[in-house]
C-alpha cells in the first residue's frame, strides 16, 4: 500500500468526520408546538413580536431579563424569556428568530436575531426642505 | 412632462461604456483563444486580442469616471446616484458611496481584473493568450452584470446608467415626479451612516483586489490543462498567488479589525457566514501557493495543485453568490439582500466550475461524456426551475457525476508521478499541509452552507447555538497541525533530508517553545489541555522560523521572507488563543443588589446596569456613567474608569464613549469603545439605553410618582428603590392620634423605615389605620429623596407586612446597561497581521527576482 492510499483514506475519514459532527452539532427551525415535544432541545423559532400585549424590560431589577409575546409562523403564541438585554429598537422588528428550549409554558430563549424592515430598504424619493 | 435640469445625456455615455465594455471583453476573448493555438493566423489574433482587451480597458474606466462624475455631482436622477449617496455628505465618502451598492462592488472587481489583464498583457509572454483568453472571459461575464438588458423575461445584469429614479417601479406614483423640477427639491438617500468611516473607504477595494488576484492562477492552471503545459505554468503564477494571498490575507484580517473596532461583535472573528466566506478561499490560496512552491521544482503533487488554483476561484464566487443572494437570510448579521441577480451569479458559477473540472479530467473521451451530462442537466434545470432556481435535484445530480468524473479522471488519466516521494522531504509535508488546508476549508464551508443545504434537500437545519465552539472543534486540531509543519517543513530539504540533522537543528525551538508554552500556560490559567498544546506549536512555529532565519539563512532579509511571514502567521494564531480563551467579560455580576432582590440564578448574565452617577466594580475597575451627549444621530454615553489606591480613593484611568446611532435605514446600531494598552484591551459597549433626552421626559412628568410597587416585608428586610436602601426595623402602636387628625377609637400602627442613601439616613414612619372598619393607611414621605410609602396590611399569622413604595419621576435616574470585556494581548495578533504581510512581501519580491534572473 503505497502512503498516497493511506494519506487518502485518512483524509475521507476525517472529512466524514467533519459531515458528521457537524451535522450533529446543529438545531433545527422549529414551531412553538414542535419545540414543546422535545423540551430537552435547543431549536430555532421563527415568528412575530405580539405588539398588543407589549413587553417587559426592567433593567433596574434585572438587566438580563426580558419578557414579550411571540406569535410562531403557525400562528401560535408563548411568552418568551429572553435572559439577556432587551435589544434596541425591538419594536420595529418585523421578524423575530429565537434560539431556546421550552420550559413548561415559557419559551425560554438564549438568543435572539431581528430583521428590521427598514434595512436596506426604506425612504421614498420626497421634497426636502431648501437649505 | 418635460423635466427640468436632468443630465440624461451622462447616462447615455455611460451606457455606452458598459455596451463597450461587454462586447470588447467578449472580442478579446474569442480571438485570444484563437491566439492560443498555433498556426500562422496566431500573431493576428494575438494583435486583435490586444487591442480588443485595451478597449474593453478603457470601457471599463469609462464607466468607473462616469459613474463617479454622477455620484460626485449629485446626479440625484440616477436611481443608483439616489440610493447611495446625498448632498451633505464630505467628498471623501463618495468612493465609499461608489462600491456600497451591488452594481459598484462588482464594477471595482472588474476594474482590478482591467488591471491585472494590463500587467499579463506585458508579462505573461508565451502564457499571454491562453491566460488572457480566460480572464477577458470571466470580464465578460462581470461586464454582464451592468448590463441591464432583459432576454426572454429574464433581467441579465443592473445598470447603474439607465435606472431613473422616476421611473424605478418602486417609486410609480410619488408624488414629487409630478413636478418638472423635482430634481431642485430632491436630495438622496446618502451612504449608511454606519459604512461611513474609514474601514469602508479601504476595506472593499483591498478586499476585492484580494478577489481579483485569484483570477490569475486560476487561469494560469485553466492554461497549463488546456496547452497540456503541466508543470510550466506554475513559475509564472508563483508571485501572483503569493500577492493573491497577502491582499485577500489583508482584507480578510481588516474585516476582522473593523468588526472589532466598531462592530458589536465582541470579537475580531465570530465565525460568521461572512467572514467565512472570505477566509475559506484565502485557505485554500495559502494551499496553492505552497504546493506551486514543491512542484515547480519536481511534480510530485500536480493534480491536487491544479485543484486548489482553481477551487480558490470557484470559492471566490460562491462566496460572492453566498453573500449577495440574500441565501443566508437570518444566518448572518451582514444579510444582503437580493438585487434578482443571485440566479445569474450561480450560472456563472456553475459554469467555471465546470470548465476547471472539465479540464481536470484530462481524456478526451471522458471530457465529452462529461460535457454532455453537464449540457443534459443545464436544459433540465433551466426547464424545471419554475419557481425556485436552488430547489433541484438536477444541481445535486450534476455535482455528484462531477465528482465521479473528477476521481475517475484522477486514478486513470491524470499524468502519473513517476516515483514516490520521500517521507522525509520538503515537498511531502507541505503536501500534507495542503490537504489539511482542504480539510479545515472544507469544514468550515459545509457548516456555513447549512442554509444552502437546506434549500437543496428541503430541510430545516440550523446553526447550532454555539457557533464558535463548533468550528473550534475542529479548528483547533487543524491549527496545532499547521503551526507544527510550519515550524518543520523549511528544515526539510527537496528530496531527502539527513533526520539526524533535522532533529538536531530544531531542538532549540522544540525545547524553547515546550518550556515558554508551560510556563505561560500555568501563568494564564489555561483550563483546557488543547489550548496549551495549540500555545505550544504556535510557539515552535515562531521559534524554529526565527532560528531558521537567523541560523540557517544567516538572517540574509531578502531570503527570510517566507520565515518572516510565517512568524506572522504563528503570532496570529498564538495572539487569537490568548485573547479569545482569556477574553474576561468583567460586566458581569457585579450589580449586586438587583440581581440578590431577583433571587433567581441568572444563565446568561453579561451585562451590567450602571445608573448615572452611581460607581460600581467592574473587574480590576470601578465604572461610573456620566450621562450622555447628542452629536447629530449619534449618542455618546461618557463612562468613567477607575481603580483604587493604596489609600482608598479611587484614580481616574481613563474614560470611553461607547455610542448607539439612532441610523434611520438600518436602526439604532451600538458602535462599541476600546481602550488599547499594550497588554490588553478594555472593550465597552451599550446593549441598552434609553435614547430620549432625560430633560424632555423630566419637564413633562415633574412631581409626578411612578405607579406603586408592592413589598411584603419582615423585620429586618430590605427593600430598594432607585437611589436608596430601606429597612424595615419595627412596628410600634405608641402613636400621637392627635397628631395625626384621627379619632381615638381608631386603630393605628406605624411602621419605621430606615432610609440609607450613600450619605445620609433618613426615618419614615407610614401608618395603618382602621377608621370604622375601612383600611385608611396615612402615607409617609421622604421629600428629600422623593420616595412616599404606604403601609396597606398587616399578617399576623406569618408576621409580615406590606408597604408600597412609589418614586417621583425625576428620581429615576438615567441609567446604560453594558458589556465590557478585556481582551488581552490581542496586539499580538495585531502585530502578527503586519509581521505576515512584510514577510509576503519579502518573498514575493524574492520571487519575482529570481523568476527575471532565470528568464534573461
Amino acid at each position: 500500500m503505497k502512503k498516497v492510499h493511506i494519506i487518502g483514506i485518512v483524509i475521507i475519514a476525517l472529512a466524514i468526520g467533519a459531515i458528521l459532527t457537524t451535522l450533529g452539532n446543529t438545531s433545527s427551525y422549529a414551531s412553538f408546538s414542535e419545540a414543546a415535544q422535545a423540551p430537552d432541545n435547543e431549536f430555532h423559532v421563527v415568528g412575530k413580536f405580539n405588539k398588543d400585549k407589549g413587553s417587559v424590560y426592567e433593567p433596574q431589577v434585572n438587566a438580563n431579563l426580558f419578557t414579550f409575546y411571540m406569535i410562531d409562523n403557525k400562528g401560535q403564541e408563548k411568552k418568551v424569556i429572553l435572559n439577556k438585554n432587551k435589544p434596541q429598537d425591538f419594536e420595529r422588528s418585523e421578524q423575530i428568530v429565537l434560539i431556546g428550549k421550552m420550559q413548561g409554558d415559557d419559551f425560554v430563549a438564549s438568543e435572539i436575531l431581528m430583521k428590521c424592515p427598514s434595512k436596506y430598504n426604506d425612504g421614498k424619493p420626497q421634497e426636502t426642505a431648501n437649505k | 412632462m418635460e423635466y427640468i435640469g436632468e443630465h440624461l445625456w451622462i447616462g447615455k455615455i455611460g451606457n455606452v461604456f458598459v455596451i463597450l465594455s461587454f462586447t470588447f471583453a467578449l472580442l478579446a476573448s474569442i480571438a485570444y483563444f484563437f491566439a492560443s493555438r498555433d498556426n500562422e493566423e496566431t500573431l493576428s489574433w494575438k494583435r486583435l486580442a490586444r487591442i480588443a482587451f485595451r478597449i474593453h480597458s478603457v470601457a471599463v474606466i469609462g464607466i468607473v469616471s462616469t459613474l463617479f462624475i454622477m455620484l460626485a455631482n449629485h446626479y440625484f436622477e440616477y436611481e443608483y446616484v439616489w440610493h447611495h449617496s446625498n448632498k451633505e455628505m464630505p467628498l471623501r465618502y463618495i468612493l465609499s458611496c461608489f462600491w456600497e451598492g451591488q452594481e459598484g462592488s462588482f464594477l471595482l472587481w472588474t476594474f482590478w481584473h482591467v488591471l491585472l489583464g494590463l500587467i499579463l498583457q506585458r508579462t505573461a509572454k508565451n502564457f499571454e493568450a491562453p491566460v488572457m483568453a480566460t480572464i477577458s472571459f470571466v470580464q465578460v461575464f462581470l461586464a454582464s452584470m451592468l448590463l441591464g438588458v432583459f432576454i426572454f423575461e429574464h433581467r441579465i445584469g443592473s445598470n447603474p446608467f439607465t435606472v431613473l429614479l422616476r421611473e424605478h417601479p418602486d417609486f410609480a406614483n410619488t408624488p414629487i415626479f409630478s413636478k418638472a423640477d423635482y430634481l431642485q427639491k430632491i436630495d438622496g438617500r446618502g451612504l449608511n451612516p454606519l459604512l461611513q468611516n474609514y474601514w469602508m473607504t479601504i476595506h472593499p477595494p483591498t478586499l476585492f483586489l484580494g478577489f481579483a488576484l485569484t483570477v490569475v492562477p486560476f487561469a494560469y492552471a485553466i492554461a497549463g490543462l488546456w496547452k497540456k503545459q503541466y508543470t510550466e505554468w506554475i513559475k509564472p503564477a508563483l508571485p501572483w498567488a503569493f500577492s493573491g494571498i497577502m491582499i485577500l490575507g489583508t482584507g480578510v484580517l481588516m474585516g476582522g479589525a473593523w468588526a472589532y473596532e466598531a462592530l458589536s461583535f465582541g470579537g475580531f472573528w465570530a465565525w460568521d457566514p461572512v467572514e467565512n466566506a472570505s477566509l475559506v478561499p484565502w485557505l485554500t490560496l495559502v494551499g496553492a501557493g505552497h504546493v506551486m512552491l514543491v512542484n515547480r521544482k519536481n511534480a510530485q503533487s500536480l493534480f491536487i495543485t491544479f485543484f486548489l488554483s482553481i477551487i480558490t476561484f470557484i470559492l471566490i464566487l460562491y462566496s460572492t453568490f453566498l453573500t449577495r443572494s440574500g441565501i443566508l437570510g437570518e444566518s448572518s448579521v451582514h444579510a444582503f439582500t437580493d438585487l434578482g441577480m443571485s440566479g445569474q451569479l450561480l450560472i456563472y458559477l456553475l459554469f467555471f466550475l465546470y470548465l476547471g473540472m472539465m479540464l481536470l479530467i484530462i481524456d478526451r473521451k471522458l471530457k465529452i461524456y462529461y460535457s454532455v451530462i453537464t449540457l443534459v442537466c443545464a436544459i433540465a434545470w433551466f426547464s424545471l426551475m419554475a419557481a425556485d432556481y436552488t430547489q433541484s435535484p438536477v444541481l445535486i445530480v450534476w455535482i455528484l457525476a462531477s465528482i465521479v468524473f473528477l476521481v475517475i479522471g484522477r486514478i486513470f488519466h491524470f499524468p502519473q508521478q513517476q516515483e514516490e516521494e520521500s517521507l522525509w522531504s520538503r515537498e511531502f509535508w507541505i503536501f500534507i499541509g495542503a490537504l489539511v488546508l482542504i480539510i479545515s476549508s472544507f469544514q468550515i464551508i459545509f457548516y456555513t452552507s447549512l442554509p444552502v443545504w437546506n434549500k437543496l434537500f428541503d430541510l430545516k437545519m440550523a446553526a447550532a447555538k454555539d457557533v464558535i465552539s463548533v468550528y473550534h472543534l475542529w479548528q483547533i486540531p487543524f491549527a496545532i497541525v499547521i503551526l507544527i509543519l510550519i515550524a518543520i517543513s523549511q528544515f526539510f530539504k527537496y528530496k531527502q533530508t539527513d533526520i539526524k540533522v533535522f532533529g538536531r537543528q530544531l531542538l532549540l525551538a522544540l525545547i524553547a517553545a515546550f518550556v515558554l508554552s508551560i510556563a505561560a500556560s500555568i501563568a494564564l490559567h489555561f483550563t483546557k489541555p488543547l489550548y496549551g498544546v495549540l500555545l505550544f506549536s504556535g510557539l515552535f512555529a515562531f521559534f524554529a522560523n526565527a532560528d531558521y532565519a537567523l541560523r540557517i539563512i544567516k538572517g540574509n532579509i531578502k531570503k527570510a521572507g517566507a520565515s518572516i511571514a510565517h512568524i506572522g502567521f504563528a503570532l496570529i494564531l498564538i495572539g487569537a488563543l490568548i485573547s479569545t480563551s482569556k477574553k474576561d467579560i468583567i460586566s458581569q455580576n457585579t450589580s449586586g443588589k438587583s440581581l440578590e432582590s431577583l433571587g433567581e440564578k441568572i444563565s446568561n448574565s453579561d451585562n451590567i446596569l450602571l445608573t448615572q452617577g452611581d460607581t460600581l466594580p467592574m473587574g480590576r475597575y470601578f465604572v461610573t456613567y456620566n450621562g450622555k451627549r447628542f452629536e447629530g444621530i449619534n449618542i455618546y454615553f461618557d463612562v468613567d474608569y477607575f481603580t483604587r489606591n493604596a489609600n482608598g480613593t479611587f484614580d481616574k484611568e481613563f474614560s470611553l464613549s461607547p455610542l448607539v446611532q439612532t441610523n434611520p435605514r438600518m436602526g439604532n446600531i451600538a458602535e462599541p469603545d476600546t481602550r488599547h494598552f499594550l497588554t490588553f484591551d478594555v472593550y465597552t459597549h451599550v446593549t441598552y439605553a434609553d435614547l430620549a433626552s432625560l430633560k424632555e421626559r423630566a419637564s413633562e412628568t415633574m412631581g409626578e410618582y411612578t405607579e406603586a410597587k408592592n413589598y411584603s416585608m419582615k423585620k429586618g428586610d430590605t427593600i430598594f428603590s432607585s437611589n436608596a436602601i430601606i429597612i424595615f426595623d419595627s412596628l410600634s402602636t405608641n402613636v400621637d392620634k392627635a397628631q395625626l387628625g384621627i379619632s381615638k377609637d381608631d386603630i393605628a400602627v406605624g411602621a419605621s423605615l430606615r432610609v440609607l442613601d450613600i450619605t445620609k439616613k433618613y426615618e419614615a414612619t407610614p401608618m395603618y389605620v382602621i377608621h370604622e372598619n375601612k383600611i385608611q393607611p396615612i402615607a409617609s414621605k421622604v421629600d428629600e429623596l422623593g420616595l412616599q410609602f404606604m403601609f396597606w396590611k398587616i399578617n399576623p399569622s406569618n408576621g409580615t407586612i406590606e408597604i408600597s413604595l412609589q418614586e417621583k419621576k425625576e428620581n429615576v435616574r438615567d441609567f446604560i446597561v453594558m458589556q465590557a470585556m478585556i481582551f488581552p494581548y490581542i496586539n499580538i495578533l495585531w502585530i502578527g497581521c503586519i509581521v505576515m504581510v512584510i514577510g509576503t512581501v519579502l518573498a514575493i519580491l524574492e520571487r519575482i527576482k529570481r523568476n527575471r534572473n532565470k528568464t534573461t
